[in-house]
């Protein structure tokens, strides 16, 4: 039986070089089968195999799974595959659990694959190491063969002798280095919350282009996916960046000259206008089997009749979003304003642009909580549905500056304070969800026409909409506990130590 | 897990090179596969070019498992592993009963590294006469290799008075005609007559007597793995297709 260890990746010259000259009085020799076969490198756009030391090889109708232990898994998967989700059953997609499910399969790389073999052989020509090869010739890109050494039993030292020495000569570990790169030098690396360094001492007009001059690229990063439809995150990453770029216009008053921040905000509210039907679509969509399970079973007709008429009006607004994000207007926009903000020359200071951003984000933060606690302090079974709204909202904004400013204070006091709103907007966004699913719910039904099955889906909305009432007011005595824990004692102390330096607190 | 001993009281018989091609066609099905090379002269390793350990000659090794299982080495080919050779009398039947014994401590160490096996082969020295009877009640077959002359007509009878007069089941036997000349008339009067006397203990399957198994001492390896589809290479096929019906 074999025995894996580390895996390797090694440039074809130096695979080459590796089996020129004896091994610990070991004879090496590359071994290539006549077969070629089709490889794709598989990852999500934010390359969450890759960051967790792990390659995903499509090999022709095969799924491969290098994990970081150098394990290798594998199992048959249908063509054209694209989420995980839709993988049979097999110890491939056990391994595969924790990716996002919302997340689609790209193709990093792909192209021919040939396999082969390095043998270590002794003076009797007998074999006492081994290291699988293939050979990955991408369309484009540079080939890289990846090397994963198998020992046999008994012959210890053959392997590990094997190990360091392709260490030592070209061989990167898969855990320790960038595949990707290798093949493709502009390979790029997407992060959607990008960190962001914030100087103490810096100012106000420096700190808010710098995170609008991060949060762009975001945006133009996840363009591609959005006009080609690879998964829905790239439009709801697309729209969250954009979200924070009007935050920081909106939340750091006065960084800006005040007609040019309302300019601003007007262009980055244009730019996100075209992109909200496809989102509720998307979100109805993503619902779906969510919705199944909250309606009894004779209700699943009229179900099926509404995704359908929401699956075909999805494509239409995604045809139209696609296209409206190639036009000449839209990358002349989107440029004009990614040029505005690494250029900075043409942004003109506003009242608070020279003022300190920690004294800013402290002053901030805490008028921000301390407009929370007041406005839950009267939360109860009666309050309106739009009370709480706006709540929601004010949580959110204190959200936005607390993660725009987090790498400026204290981790651990941030990070308790930041857990405790966390758990307080999961209760708003569900109850959240709740009120706008059931108003969308209605909307829809009443904008059907004269449409087929108009009954049977008003009929199955009906019933829907009953449950996710009831569910919305289970939630609320959930937001009055969190709250309650929120607006605590405890929670208050670690406001006014973290904004404390603000003498007037 | 099964254990398949290639057995003769006769030496030259062609026990080695049956155990050899078994073992070879045993991991090629897919079968995780041990071959313990039982005789002193190391015939067996010698044919997949493994070196006599060291660390084997020392008497009673197996009375430490996990040394035991450091002793087996991978052969070229996947599935198959070998116990290299020089294992003295003693050992061999504390060997067979840790073998047998799943809770034993051989069996864990096997379990340890995550190798314990479908089957083990033993290609055995002849003349362990002292010894033969466990290996007959510890092996699930027991495969004898019959040149089909007089003499060994006359072993292979003896060996069946054996298990007789042992209460042994005569049922785990598997007898076939090795180095087979076609020919000579007096192989296949033998064979004719030997198999009309034990229908039940002796195979259809025939090894023929073939320059390819003579040619193993300089192949270094077995004649399934290099000339598959010579006569010899199809007849130890047929061999193994026809015993893993058998047991
Ligand atoms: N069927 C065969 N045809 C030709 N030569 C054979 C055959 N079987 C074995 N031999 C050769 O005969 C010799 C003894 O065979 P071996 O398998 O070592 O017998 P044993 O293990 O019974 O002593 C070896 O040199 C081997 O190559
Ligand atoms: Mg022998």
């Amino acid at each position: 039986m074999n025995l894996t260890s580390t895996n390797f990746y090694i440039s074809v010259e130096q695979l080459n070089n590796l089996a020129i000259s004896s091994i610990q009085g070991l004879t090496p020799a590359l071994e290539w089968d006549e077969n070629e076969h089709n490889f794709a490198i598989l990852d999500c756009f934010e390359q969450s195999l890759r960051k967790s030391r792990r390659l995903l090889l499509a090999i022709d109708e095969q799924v491969e799974l290098l994990t970081e232990e150098g394990v290798i898994l594998s199992q048959h998967v249908k063509p054209n595959t694209r989420f995980v989700a839709e993988f049979e059953e097999g110890p491939v997609k056990k391994a595969l659990a924790d990716l996002s499910p919302l997340r689609a399969l790209l193709t990093i790389a792909s192209g021919t694959m040939k396999t082969g073999t390095l043998i270590l052989t002794d003076d009797e020509e007998k074999t006492c190491a081994r290291a699988k090869l293939q050979k990955l010739i991408p369309a484009n890109g540079k080939a890289v063969v990846l090397v994963t050494p198998q020992g046999l039993r008994g012959y210890d030292q053959a392997l590990s002798d094997l190990t360091t020495y392709i260490r030592t000569h070209g061989g990167t570990p898969l855990t320790a280095g960038n595949l990707y790169r290798m093949i493709d030098h502009s390979c790029v690396n997407y992060v959607s919350k990008p960190a962001i360094e914030i100087h103490p001492e810096e100012t106000v007009f420096d700190t808010a282009t710098n995170l609008i001059a991060t949060y762009l690229p975001v945006v133009r990063a996840n363009e591609y996916g959005v006009i080609h439809d690879l998964d829905t995150e790239f439009l709801h990453d697309y729209r969250v960046s954009l979200r924070k770029i009007r935050s920081v216009l909106s939340l750091l008053k006065g960084a800006y000259d005040v007609n040019q921040t309302l300019q601003l905000k007007m262009r980055f509210s244009a730019l996100m206008a075209p992109t909200g039907a496809l989102r509720d679509l998307d979100v109805y969509l993503l619902e779906q089997a969510s919705f199944y399970t909250l309606v009894p079973h004779t209700m699943h007709a009229g179900l099926d009749a509404m995704f359908s008429l929401i699956a075909d009006r999805r494509m239409e607004e995604q045809a139209r979003l696609a296209a409206h994000l190639k036009t000449h207007r839209y990358k002349k926009e989107i440029k004009a304003l990614v040029k505005l903000f690494s250029k900075k020359h043409k942004l003109k200071p506003g009242p608070n642009s020279s003022r300190a951003s920690h004294d800013l984000a402290c002053e901030l933060i805490w008028k921000r909580y301390r407009k929370i606690c007041r406005l839950a302090a009267t939360i109860n079974v009666a309050t309106p549905d739009e009370e709480i709204h706006a709540l929601r909202i004010e949580c959110k904004k204190l959200r936005y500056l607390m993660e725009f400013f987090g790498i400026i204070f204290p981790q651990e006091l941030f990070d308790s304070i930041l857990k405790s709103l966390k758990q307080l907007q999961d209760s708003l966004g569900l109850f959240n969800d709740c009120s706008v699913q059931q108003l969308s719910l209605q909307s829809f039904v009443d904008g059907l026409s004269d449409e087929q099955h108009r009954f049977i889906i008003t009929q199955s909305v009906g019933s829907l909409i009953t449950i996710l009432h009831q569910r919305q007011f289970a939630e609320r005595e959930k937001i009055m506990n969190a709250f309650a824990h929120f607006s605590s004692d405890r929670i208050q102390r670690s406001f006014r130590t973290l904004c404390q330096n603000k003498k007037e607190l | 897990m099964q254990i398949v001993a290639c057995y003769s009281n006769k030496g030259g018989v062609g026990k080695t090179a049956t155990t050899v091609n078994l073992a070879y066609a045993f991991a090629a099905s897919g079968r995780n596969t041990l071959l313990c090379d039982l005789d002193p002269q190391g015939a067996s390793g010698f044919y997949f070019r493994i070196k006599p350990s060291q660390k084997l000659t020392e008497a009673r090794f197996f009375e430490d498992a996990e040394r035991f299982v450091k002793s087996i080495r991978g052969s070229d080919y996947d599935n198959l592993d070998i116990l290299p050779a020089n294992m003295n009398f003693r050992d061999f039947d504390i060997f067979l009963s840790h073998m047998k014994d799943t809770r034993s401590r051989l069996k864990k160490a096997l379990k340890a590294v995550k190798n314990d096996y479908d089957v083990v082969l033993l290609d055995c020295p002849p003349n362990i006469s002292i010894l033969s009877e466990n290996v007959f009640r510890a092996a699930d077959a027991i495969v004898i290799p019959v040149i089909p002359t007089t003499l060994s007509q006359r072993t292979f009878e003896q060996l069946l008075e054996f298990f007789q007069q042992h209460d042994l089941s005569t049922k785990r036997i598997h007898a076939f005609f090795s180095m087979v000349q076609g020919a000579k008339t007096l192989h296949g009067e033998m064979i004719v007559e030997l198999t009309r006397n034990y229908p039940k203990q002796i195979m259809a399957a025939k090894i023929p007597f073939a320059s390819e198994i003579e040619r193993m001492g300089i192949t270094r390896a077995p004649v399934l793995a290099t000339t598959p589809n010579s006569p010899a290479g199809k007849a130890y096929q047929a061999l193994f297709d026809e015993l893993i019906e058998r047991i």
